[in-house]
């Protein structure tokens, strides 16, 4: 049994020879291949951490250019989010008939607002992007959103500028109707979060709804996003 | 007796206590603020059963609105972010020595059809009504800006 294999093998060896040559290669190229990925995701995974160690939010390694979306303000003017170039940006998605996310996430926002130095203050702007249009006007929206405070700003937009800007921040939203079948009894499912974009136009980091009440720790990274760190 | 003293020193320390044939404790009760355009608000506060049968929240009555229904916070993630939604419910179950939690970010009363806009500083009063039977208790409601630490 034995002898019949070895027989076998010696007869194929030079056929083999260069097969196996080239499997060599493609094995060593496989390896190099897999210790490159390897290597690549580890520094991206260090570079990552050590980021994500300077932040109490959610940092996006590397920071991606803040996507300038296009809306309307609560003057009914046109806004796009570069016209802050310069500024830290706080802003989230919701809608005005939330009676317990939106209102906790924008006194959160104001508690953190009011706890920045004047000086501060100057550079850095909340705004509040309503994704329910229907209900939502810009009049509406100046008599919400700026009750949280003085400086904060309402947006809205078309439901095709709402829904491209959603989509470049990864934020979903969703109209659910309830059992009366009234056109304006719903309400909205949303992405609870609030994006920090950097002075100069950086996307940098998100934060959970749970987080916004520490408003030490949120202070703390927008000294560090204002200070280009 | 005990029960009864122990009963009358909880209505004390909390902002209101016991009615009805369940002992309920209501604490921490506050409404969150909201401009003159909002048509809905929530309610918060942490209640005790301290009876011996599990107890029901349906709901409340105010002169501030004229709905005031219970509701739960959903919470799902999509591209590794967290989507909030609410959606009525009946009722919110408390179990017999348990408490019931309501919380920003969580289960609320949706205070909706808003008559008034109380400020800050403010004091409401709700009725909250609570099942089996038709238990109710008057609780006084500051109005506040944000969640009292």
């Amino acid at each position: 049994m034995n002898e019949a294999v070895s027989e076998q093998k010696t007869q194929n060896a030079p056929v083999l020879s260069s097969r196996a040559i080239a499997r060599r290669m493609f094995i060593a190229a496989v390896a190099l291949g897999v210790a490159l990925l390897i290597s690549l995701l580890v520094t991206r995974y260090l570079a990552y951490h050590e980021v994500q160690a300077n932040y109490y939010g959610q940092a996006l390694v590397p920071a991606k250019e803040a996507f300038d979306f296009h809306l309307v303000d609560q003057d009914g003017k046109a806004f796009q989010l570069n016209q802050l170039q310069g500024k830290a940006v706080l802003f989230s998605f919701g809608f005005t008939h939330c009676p317990n996310v939106c209102p906790t996430t924008l006194s959160d926002l104001a508690k953190v607002y009011r706890a920045l130095p004047a000086n501060e203050q100057k550079i850095v702007q909340v705004l509040f992007v309503s994704v329910d249009p229907q209900r939502d006007t810009p009049a509406l929206l100046k008599g919400y959103v700026p009750y949280f405070d003085d400086s904060f700003i309402g947006l809205t937009g078309t439901q095709a500028q709402l829904a491209e800007a959603a989509k470049a921040y990864g934020a979903f939203y969703e109209f659910v109707h309830d059992s009366s079948g009234a056109p304006d009894s719903y309400t909205v499912n949303h992405s609870a979060i609030t994006y920090l974009i950097s002075p100069d136009g950086k996307w940098k980091l998100l934060y959970n709804f749970d987080q916004l009440t520490d408003s030490k720790m949120m202070i703390q990274d927008i000294e560090r996003v204002l200070a280009g760190r | 007796m005990i029960t009864r003293l122990v009963f009358l020193f909880l209505c004390c320390i909390s902002s209101i206590a016991v009615a009805g044939n369940t002992p309920i404790k209501i604490e921490g009760a506050w409404l969150q603020a909201v401009p003159p355009v909002a048509e809905a608000t929530a309610a918060y506060m942490r209640i005790t059963n301290l009876g011996q049968t599990p107890l029901q929240l349906v709901g409340a009555s105010s002169s501030v609105a004229t709905k005031i229904e219970p509701m739960i916070t959903t919470r799902s993630n999509r591209n590794g972010q967290e989507i909030m939604g609410m959606e009525g419910v009946e009722h919110l179950e408390i179990p017999a020595g348990g408490i019931l939690e309501l919380k920003p970010g969580g289960s609320h009363l949706m205070v909706m059809g808003l008559v008034s806009h109380p400020k800050e500083g403010d004091h409401v009063r709700f009725s909250v009504r609570f099942a089996p039977g038709n238990q109710q208790i008057d609780v006084d409601v500051p109005v506040l800006q944000q969640e009292p630490k």
